[in-house]
């Protein structure tokens, strides 16, 4: 701790604060420019500078860290002075155009020239000017240099934490202009990220441009509605259309940072096809009919099937409010277990999965993973595209401080340049990789694993056998178990891969039980790519287990069991809460004709899906920016939302919808606010019980320690179902298909993003440049792509670095969905490409 | 386009730094110093070598006055100093002068793109003022008349 | 005295390796590989030996910086970006003694450890730098650069590495970046280049003038060096005079040697008319007037008289000579040179050379001159690096003297002169 005064204000912080951070813990503002904390340090725009008694010049407080006796003044007339003359400065070439400026009411700049002066300045000369007319860098950013501050916020934030790298500062002097390679579009995340750090109307978003002045916005603190980071975000709206997504330092997991999805993708909420009225199925149309009858009718008809004919099935982008209600439905009113949430994961995948990851043994804190962590290992995840904003936050921990970091993934990702290990396996060969780290460990601990129970499962397994098996080089598992062995203290990333190819969860288990037994301290960060996914689990929507996991006496059917039990005449009714089976389920075929032989089927949703135009009974309802609630994070974080506006035309939030259906069976039953049902949850779920709902950074809403105990259950794996059908041979299909989110696509939602449309315009399969090689491909050409079960166009893209024999479609695609690639819930498939003209 | 000799001897400059990227000013320089420009596919072409962001290349390229980024300049690229010390002995009359005798501007080329005439910041021979660099060579103590036989020399070269 | 650093200025074979080994070249080398290397870092320091390149930090110390742990990468940077307008004296020992250059470094790298040294050359010296890379290769050859130098056990790899037209990349972190291959802007410090300087490792960074003085320290020793010129800063000095002199050119003299007697003894005298100012060590440095021409020309004299003595690079003017224009040139070049990091320096120096222009142009308006003196306050002492304040210290010492002629210029739209 190091003792000082500022401005004559006495103050005690910790050895190696800046000055500027030590004066904001004492009260005391000091404007700054070029710093933002958790960039780079620059000292460059000499905005913040400060008097320090004894030293002859003023210095920068935001590099100056304090010193024992230090006095400080930041208000003394030199520095006042010296202020006054930075800011005249950066009005001399500054373009002064508020008036046309989307950032008037909110830049940096007009708010440091109110409070600090100079009120005139004498600048009279010709302004240096880059261009005369804005010039879009990307669909969503457009950028005007002539009000640039020069303080590089952009290029630190695109480099140093997005990682993409793709702004620089061109030319030097007062002729520097930051912008891209020469001024070209950009190829990027397009996360906006830039817009977001600059302070004055220089980076700019191009859906929101001319929209609106800040003052005349109406705003909502909510959750953002894709993967489960769990970034928090202020949704903003004039005359009812939600304009603008923005992110602030200091706030939620995030701070600034925000993704594609997160920043541009919440336009589907004002979008045109919104369902206004509920839809009931009459003489074989679907016709709008009031609530009451709707209401009504759901109850009759669900309320006349025996309770094992039932299901439900609900988005794991409900609150936690809408699926303990959604659970309670179907668990109290029509007394069925089959209930789950998704269509994509597989009931026992989802039981092994939150075991081997300790989701139901509490929250685990993504910053407190991180520190003082020796080694790093993410496995099982595609992180950068699925989880965009867990990979700046991690690249941002990474350049402030150096941690061992290990990648194992199918696909080349962005992260892999902040890894000192990348291994490339083949899909769905987790386990064989995993448990040959593991393996290497055992040998090389000698007598210290010799005892352990797990001592017999490593005797007959053959380190060269399963090297092959995964693809990976013997030397790199032996580099990776060695750095693990070597290490006191690991974090896991471990995500959907382990959820679509649960045969790895196998290896992961036993290769944390291991160093767990070996004195490691383990800690895993599970990575989900549906916001609400964990709370959802935490709700009970699962077949097999309810609120706080809690197992039930009769589990009920998963998904796949349900599509097969509707399609073998055994389930008769469904409700679906926001799940579009039909796109989603990994057996498009499949899951459409089980649908079909439901007797009844009710969805719940905001468009009319595919699924939806099966139904029976289609029920309009709200969207994230329509309702409160909380959801719950990868990490366990529950975190709040408030609604912004109200929902289009009729619609009605989930949560209003399933109270009333539980009212009608139970007229005891008087929950009317999510609020209500909050309290209920923290009474069920222990977790949960004494949660505060903080959408500040704090880690206070993290409960338990994270998994460091988990028992030596390892899946028994499921004899291998060969369903060759001959018509195909490995060399006619010399690809191996995969799925996952891209960064512009998760789920259906953000297919109804018209913005996110523009980022990526059509269906893409990515192969790796080998094989583009092989197969003569480039980024641009188009192919089909052929199946066993199915064929679909798309253009290729090219990704360095994945591995080979790897083809990979991303999920929600509106023109080639990639579930009519697979069957039976099987994630993977042989594939071959053939060029086509365009 | 890099040729590829340039981008053997890019290779070969990289041997001599620690990081890839490091090797970015001389790569620019040999990208530079046939066709006097720096074009866009020289900088891809660089960066794809050299393992870094496009931008990065870009960024140096226009932060060092040497290269001439996607601007053409003639053969022979004439700079003269317009510092302190050549300016004390009449740089400005040779400017004036070179000006004149190619019918050009400070910053212009000849219609035959043989001659581009610029001005330059102190190239460190302030001892034998005024001077000016043609392309690698330095030609010191001018007068006009020793201009007039420099530009004669130059011109009927190809 | 005897030339030291000039002594091949006037040798055209000086540059070949078998006339510097001829001329006793080497053979400094050869006896630093018989003292320890703490000691040579003692050596130099006690022979007072004062940088070359500008501040005129004491070389010894910085070296004595340099953490001692042997596993541990180090580098020298020799600074030959040699860029500041007047200074034209590293370019000498660069095309005429290139040797004495590499045998200084070899040197320098071996007291301190370091086994790679780049010579970061400003771009525009093309045959400076061929001239260097051919050395090197002959030093090579030699057996003076690469494996077990000279049977030592020391091994050292020697680089030239050529800048691209940026004043900027002479402050030595700038220099480091631009070495590193990033755009030359200067660095926060600390950390030093000492502790982390090229690829984040210890890293000395000196100018070539300071590390071709080290060959004849080291066959001399310290206390003849410190025997030339006054206590605090001893040592030969290379002084580089131009403008308006009969001789201009390079004069190898005992540091301290009064400002007249090298305009007027060694160059020769004034050009063209009397004398009116001179600039002592480069553009940056505040002018002399004839009053002050008994100045000696070394750091601590010319401090006292709130200027420096920089590079050495004496410029000279006389009476024709217009300071509004002086001035514009100065300026001009500063916020060309700008890098554009910090805001006072970028904006500050582009907006004095705006008014400065306008002045030139007979366009000045009243008032120009005071609002020129208010942009130097709002630039002097809050720019990141010295560039900035050297610009606004070049045109304060101008106006210092000549503040008349400015007002001139706003009056009459032209020149006093
Ligand atoms: C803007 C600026 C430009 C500089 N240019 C040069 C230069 O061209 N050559 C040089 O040797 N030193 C230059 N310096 C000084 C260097 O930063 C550094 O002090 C010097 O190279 C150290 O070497 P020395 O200790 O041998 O003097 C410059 C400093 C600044 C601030
Ligand atoms: S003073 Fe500032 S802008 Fe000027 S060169 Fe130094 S860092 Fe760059
Ligand atoms: S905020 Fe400190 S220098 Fe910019």
């Amino acid at each position: 701790m190091a003792k000082l005064t500022i401005n004559g204000k006495f103050i005690e912080v910790k050895d190696g604060t800046l000055i500027l951070e030590a004066a904001k813990q004492a009260g005391i503002e000091i404007p700054t420019f070029c710093y933002q904390a958790d960039l780079s340090r620059i000292g460059a725009c000499r905005i913040c500078l400060v008097e320090i008694a004894g030293q002859r010049k003023l210095m920068t407080s935001c590099t100056t860290p304090v010193m024992e006796g230090m006095e400080v003044n930041s208000e003394s007339a030199a520095v006042q002075e010296s202020r006054k003359g930075v800011i005249e400065f950066f009005l001399s070439n500054h373009s002064l155009d508020c008036p046309v400026c989307d950032k008037a009411g909110e830049c940096e700049l007009q708010d440091m020239v109110y409070k600090h002066g100079p009120r005139k300045g004498s600048f009279k000369e010709k302004k240096i000017r880059f261009h005369e007319k804005d010039y879009p860098l990307s669909p969503v950013i457009i950028k005007n240099s002539n009000r640039c501050v020069k303080c590089t916020r952009c290029i630190r934030v695109c480099r140093d934490t997005v990682g993409v790298g793709v702004l620089g500062s061109m030319g030097r002097g007062a002729h520097q202009e930051e912008t891209s390679f020469l001024r070209t579009y950009l190829d990027c995340d397009h996360c906006g990220n830039c817009i977001e750090v600059c302070p004055v109307g220089c980076f700019m978003r191009r859906p929101y441009r001319y929209k609106s002045r800040p003052w005349d916005l109406k705003s909502a603190d909510t959750i953002c509605p894709y993967c489960a980071t769990g970034c928090t975000s202020k949704i903003q709206e004039r005359d009812g259309e939600v304009v603008r997504s923005i992110s602030k330092m200091g706030k939620g997991v995030n701070n600034e940072l925000l993704c594609a999805r997160g920043r541009f993708g919440f336009d589907f909420i004002s979008n045109e096809d919104r369902l206004t009225t509920p839809l009931m199925r009459k003489d074989g149309e679907l016709v709008p009919v009031s609530w009451d009858e709707a209401l009504e009718s759901l109850a009759v008809n669900l309320g006349a099937f025996a309770p094992e004919r039932i299901g439900g099935i609900a988005s794991a982008r409900l609150t936690n409010e809408d699926l303990f209600l959604f659970q309670d439905l179907m668990r109290s009113a029509f007394k069925t277990n089959n209930i789950d949430s998704s269509a994509r994961w597989n009931r026992d995948s989802v039981s092994a999965f939150i075991k081997a990851t300790g989701i139901n043994e509490g929250g685990v804190s993504l910053r407190g993973a991180l520190e003082g962590v020796d080694a790093i290992f993410i496995v099982g995840t595609q992180i950068s595209e699925e989880n965009p904003v867990t990979d700046y936050l991690l690249r941002r921990s990474f350049d402030s401080r150096w941690v061992f970091t290990m990648i194992a993934s199918a696909r080349a990702m962005k992260l892999d340049s902040c890894a000192q290990l990348t291994m490339r396996h083949d899909p769905a060969t987790e386990n064989a990789l995993l448990t040959a780290i593991a393996k290497v460990i055992f040998d090389d601990a000698g007598e210290k694993a010799a005892g352990l129970d797990c001592a017999e499962l490593f005797k007959d397994l053959s380190l060269k056998d399963l090297s092959d098996e995964s693809g990976v080089d013997q030397s790199d598992i032996g580099a990776a178990a060695r750095k693990l062995f070597g290490s006191e203290s690991a974090t896991f990333f471990a995500g959907t891969e382990f959820l679509r190819f649960p045969d790895g969860l196998r290896g992961f288990s036993l290769l944390k039980e291991l160093l767990t037994a070996l004195g490691k301290k383990i800690t895993v960060v599970p990575v989900l790519d549906r916001c609400n996914q964990r709370g959802a689990w935490d709700m009970g929507v699962h077949p097999a287990f309810g609120p706080g996991y809690e197992p039930v006496e009769n589990p009920g059917l998963g998904n796949a069991g349900m599509l097969e039990a509707a399609d073998a005449r055994q389930l008769d009714a469904l409700y679906i809460a926001g799940v579009d089976i039909l796109n989603n389920y990994p057996d498009f075929e499949t899951a459409e004709k089980a649908l079909s032989k439901l007797q009844y089927l009710v969805v719940n949703e905001l468009f009319l899906t595919g699924t939806a135009a099966m139904a029976d009974l289609v029920l309009p309802v709200a969207s994230f920016a329509e309702k409160a609630g909380t959801m719950t994070n990868q990490e366990g974080r529950v975190q709040s939302m408030s609604p912004l506006m109200k929902p289009p035309g009729e619609a009605r939030t989930a949560h209003d919808i399933f109270s009333a259906l539980l009212k009608a069976h139970d007229f005891e039953f008087n929950v009317a606010k999510p609020k209500g049902t909050f309290e209920k949850i923290q009474a069920n779920v222990k977790s949960y019980a004494d949660v505060e709902l903080l959408n500040e950074r704090s880690d206070k809403s993290l409960t338990g320690e994270s998994g460091n105990t988990v028992s030596s259950s390892i899946l028994e794996k499921e004899a291998d179902e060969e369903d060759q059908t001959p018509a195909y041979t490995a060399e006619d299909l010399p690809l191996t298909l995969i799925t996952g989110n891209h960064l512009f696509y998760s789920g259906m939602l953000s297919s109804r993003s018209a913005t996110l449309g523009s980022l990526l315009k059509e269906a893409i399969v990515e192969i790796n440049d080998t094989d583009a090689k092989k197969y003569d491909l480039k980024s641009g050409d188009h192919v089909t792509v052929t199946g066993r079960y199915h064929e679909g166009r798309y253009a290729v893209r090219v990704k360095n670095g994945s591995r080979k024999g790897v083809a990979f479609i991303p999920e929600n695609f509106k023109t080639g969905p990639v579930n009519r690639f697979f069957r039976k819930g099987e994630w993977s498939q042989k594939v071959r490409l053939k060029k086509v003209d365009a | 386009m890099l040729t590829e000799e340039a981008k053997k001897a890019i290779k070969e400059v990289m041997k001599r730094y620690k990081t890839k990227r490091a090797a970015v000013m001389p790569a620019l320089t040999i990208a530079q110093d046939d066709v006097r420009e720096v074009t866009a596919e020289d900088m891809l072409e660089i960066a794809e070598m050299l393992e870094i962001q496009p931008v990065i290349v870009n960024e140096v390229a226009k932060f060092y006055t040497m290269y001439n980024v996607q601007r053409k300049v003639g053969k022979y690229h004439i700079e003269v100093c317009h510092n302190i010390s050549c300016n004390l002995l009449q740089a400005e009359r040779i400017i004036a002068h070179i000006e004149n005798r190619l019918n050009i501007k400070v910053g212009g080329t000849t219609t035959d793109g043989k001659f581009t005439l610029s001005t330059a910041e102190c190239l460190g021979s302030c001892g034998t003022a005024p001077m000016m660099q043609i392309n690698d060579t330095y030609y010191e103590d001018l007068t006009e008349t020793k201009v007039n036989d420099i530009l004669a020399t130059l011109k009927s070269r190809d | 005295m005897k030339p030291i650093l000039l002594k091949n200025q006037f040798n055209p074979e000086a540059y070949k390796v078998e006339s510097y080994v001829a001329g006793g070249g080497y053979e400094s080398l050869k006896k630093a590989f018989t003292m320890k290397p703490d000691d040579i870092i003692q050596l130099v320091k006690d022979s007072g030996l004062r940088g070359r390149g500008g501040a005129g930090f004491p070389t010894g110390l910085k070296w004595s910086f340099i953490p001692k742990d042997p596993t541990m990468q180090k580098y020298l940077a020799c600074n030959a970006d040699e860029g500041e307008p007047g200074t034209f004296k590293d370019r000498g020992i660069i095309n005429n003694d290139p040797h004495l250059l590499i045998e200084g470094m070899t040197i320098a790298s071996f007291a301190f450890g370091a086994s790679v040294s780049y010579i970061y050359i400003r771009g525009e010296f093309v045959f400076g730098a061929r001239r260097l890379e051919a050395a090197i290769a002959e030093a090579y050859e030699k057996g003076f650069l690469g494996e077990n130098i000279m049977g030592s056990g020391f091994s050292h790899d020697m680089y030239v590495h050529c800048g691209a037209g940026a004043y900027i990349c002479g402050e030595e972190t700038a220099l480091i970046d631009s070495l590193e291959g990033r755009r030359g802007t200067p660095r926060i410090k600390p950390p030093f280049p000492a502790i982390e300087g090229l690829n984040s490792k210890p890293t000395v960074i000196n100018n070539v003038e300071t590390l071709s003085t080290v060959p004849s320290i080291i066959k001399n020793g310290a206390k003849w060096f410190a025997g030339i010129g006054p206590e605090k800063c001893p040592g030969p000095k290379i002084y580089g005079v131009s403008g308006h002199v009969q001789k201009p050119g390079l004069y190898e003299l005992p540091m301290g040697t009064p400002i007249r007697e090298i305009i007027f003894n060694h160059a020769g005298g004034i050009k063209g008319g009397t004398f009116k100012a001179a600039i002592p060590g480069g553009i940056t440095a505040p002018m002399l007037v004839e009053k002050d021409l008994d100045t000696r020309m070394d750091f601590d004299s010319l401090a006292a008289k709130q200027s420096m003595l920089g590079s050495g690079g004496v410029i000279v003017m006389n009476n024709s000579t217009c300071m509004v224009k002086v001035a514009l040139i100065t300026n001009r070049f500063f916020s060309h040179e700008s890098c554009g990091k910090c805001t006072p320096c970028r904006e500050g120096t582009t907006w004095i050379t705006q008014i400065l222009k306008r002045m030139e142009d007979g366009e000045g308006r009243p008032g120009d001159t005071a609002e020129i003196e208010r942009l130097c306050g709002m630039i002097f002492g809050r720019t990141f690096c010295p560039l900035g304040d050297g610009a606004t210290m070049a045109i304060r010492g101008n106006l210092a003297h000549f503040r008349d002629e400015f007002i001139y210029h706003e009056e009459h739209g032209r020149c006093k002169v």
